[in-house]
């Protein structure tokens, strides 16, 4: 299994902020909702563009184009023109440094 | 042993621009070309790219700071190549990391006035011929960042001039090689045909490694004078880990007729800027492209066919086979200009895709302002059908053999469209490599 990479610090994000890393080459979106920090492939599932400055709502992440929504802890479809889900990463919060797992 | 260009990072910046001009020994012109270009470039870093040609083109992991441009002091690389070894070739052209490392022309061509060879010193011992073609008609540095960025670091190329009336009936062989770790190389290919010539150059794109990562920044220009006739083919074969950045241009005068063929095998993700202008009356175009994606790899062509006179004639053909989570982009326009009445364009995209999580994406147009033309495109796409395969499998074949047969079947009509033998066989065999079938 692959080792869990340092992404960020936690300094790097607000909070309901959100930064884009690069995890095993994939582009993705390291969002942080309150505490709890959320690691995605950036890229719709969809029409296979980025859903960096896609609206966060409660959990979810719609892409800006087509409206389809992903659940950012399993990364599920939750509405058309979504039918297959995007890659989530696990997030590691240790002293204050932000680490992703790559698949 | 491959080692490392830099293991620093390299911006390609004003004070990477100058040290890297006091490397080359060009005339003033070009130098000023070279220097007109990097201002172009470092605008146009400020923009954004066209959406048109680039929404489906994913480049965020792409690290232009990490490839270094070689210099001459690099160990010339053995390489595996396909096509070196397979025919007497009449010239042969080498450059590994950007540095030419063999240049050779059969003397009775060269008596002809055929000029082939290495760019970088062709500039110094025929600017005058070279002059006029160079960067001017063909590839412009204008268009965007990345023909702006060649156009200020283009670090060498094959060059071959085919003077009046000249044919040369042997193929000409060029190689574009990258070994070291970290390499960049921004070779430019430049043919000229005058008035009547004839040639057929083969050019091939290589990585020494399958590990080595590198980037390529090139251009290819085609110039034919009127009743010129050239077969072109880039069979471009880099490992996976490439970045392949190339603005091509083909252009055609008067009853002149050029094929060209492509092959999409290697790099981690390619995009072909495309574009074939027929300038004359009667010209034809005949264009082939044969594209094999696995893993992750991203092969894009953003293409044109621009008709500028009447009575010519295109046919674009290309066909894909994706697998695994492999991504293909066609992007394919035809132009017919007001004057360019009967006009036959042709452009069709045809993918086979082998898994259930890969992606082709084909988007052909049409953009016509004469009234008396013909012009036609299609796309197809699809699944592997189950019933052929079972059907091949009930006669006693493996899923893997059913699967190549289909797969070669599929690609036959675009290699039955490439008139030279050696070019069909050894597509035939990468692609049969690529797909792990058959003997070493």
């Amino acid at each position: 299994m692959p080792e869990f990479e340092r992404v960020a610090a936690l300094s790097d994000i607000p909070p309901g902020g959100r930064l884009s890393i690069l995890v095993d080459d994939l582009p993705s979106l390291l969002i942080r909702i309150g505490d709890e920090f959320f690691a995605i492939e950036d890229v719709c599932s969809h029409d296979g563009q980025p859903l960096t400055n896609g609206p966060v709502d409660q959990c979810s992440i719609a892409c800006p184009r087509h409206g389809a929504r992903f659940d950012l802890r399993t990364g599920r479809p939750l509405c058309m023109p979504a039918i297959e889900p995007i890659t989530t990463f696990e997030v590691q919060v240790r002293d204050g440094e932000i680490f992703v797992r790559p698949r | 042993m491959l080692t490392a260009i830099s293991s620093r990072t390299v911006a390609y910046d004003a004070e990477t621009f100058e040290s890297f001009l006091a490397t080359r020994q060009e005339p003033a012109w070009v130098t000023d070309q070279r220097r007109q270009a990097f201002e172009v470039y470092r605008e146009l870093l400020a923009t954004e790219l066209d959406p048109e040609e680039w929404k489906r083109v994913d480049t965020r992991a792409f690290r232009p700071e990490k490839f270094a441009i070689g210099t001459a002091n690099q160990p010339a690389a053995s390489f595996g190549t396909l096509l070196a070894d397979r025919a007497e070739f009449g010239g042969i052209v080498s450059h590994v990391d950007g540095v030419c490392s063999v240049s050779k022309l059969d003397p009775d061509l060269a008596s002809q006035g055929v000029l082939f060879g290495n760019l970088s010193d062709l500039l110094r011992d025929h600017g005058e011929i070279l002059k006029p073609h160079l960067l001017t008609r063909g590839v412009k540095a204008d268009t965007d960042r990345f023909s702006a960025w060649h156009a200020a670091f283009w670090t060498g190329g094959t060059v071959l001039y085919v003077p009046r009336n000249v044919e040369i009936t042997k193929p000409l062989y060029s190689l574009i090689g990258l070994a070291a770790e970290g390499a960049a190389d921004f070779s430019h290919t430049l043919v000229i045909l005058e008035e009547g010539a004839q040639a057929t150059l083969l050019e091939e794109t290589s990585s020494a490694s399958a590990t080595a990562s590198g980037m390529h920044i090139g251009a290819v220009e085609l110039l034919q004078g009127s009743r010129s006739n050239l077969q072109y083919v880039q069979l471009q074969n880099w490992n996976n880990k490439v970045w392949h950045f190339a603005h091509q241009a083909g252009r055609v005068e008067a009853d002149a007729s050029l094929q060209w063929s492509v092959a999409g095998l290697g790099a981690r993700l390619a995009h072909i800027h495309q574009d074939v202008y027929l300038d004359g009356k009667g010209a034809t175009a005949q264009v082939n492209g044969v594209t094999f994606a696995t893993d992750k790899q991203l092969i894009s062509y953003y293409t044109q066919q621009t008709h500028n006179a009447p009575n010519t004639q295109s046919d674009l053909l290309y066909k894909d086979v994706v697998r695994d989570h492999a991504r293909c982009v066609w992007r394919g326009m035809i132009k017919v200009a007001k004057d360019a009445q009967k006009t036959d364009g042709y452009q069709r995209n045809d993918s086979l895709l082998l898994s259930e999580t890969c992606r082709v994406d084909a988007i052909p147009g049409l953009e016509i302002e004469a009234d008396d033309v013909r012009c036609t495109h299609g796309a197809t796409c699809g699944r592997v059908d189950e019933e052929q395969l079972f059907y091949c499998m009930c006669r006693g074949l493996t899923r893997s053999e059913a699967m190549h047969i289909i797969v070669e079947g599929f690609f036959q009509r675009v290699y039955d469209r490439i008139p030279v033998e050696i070019v069909r066989e050894t597509l035939g065999q990468a692609v049969e490599r690529k797909l792990g079938i058959g003997g070493v």
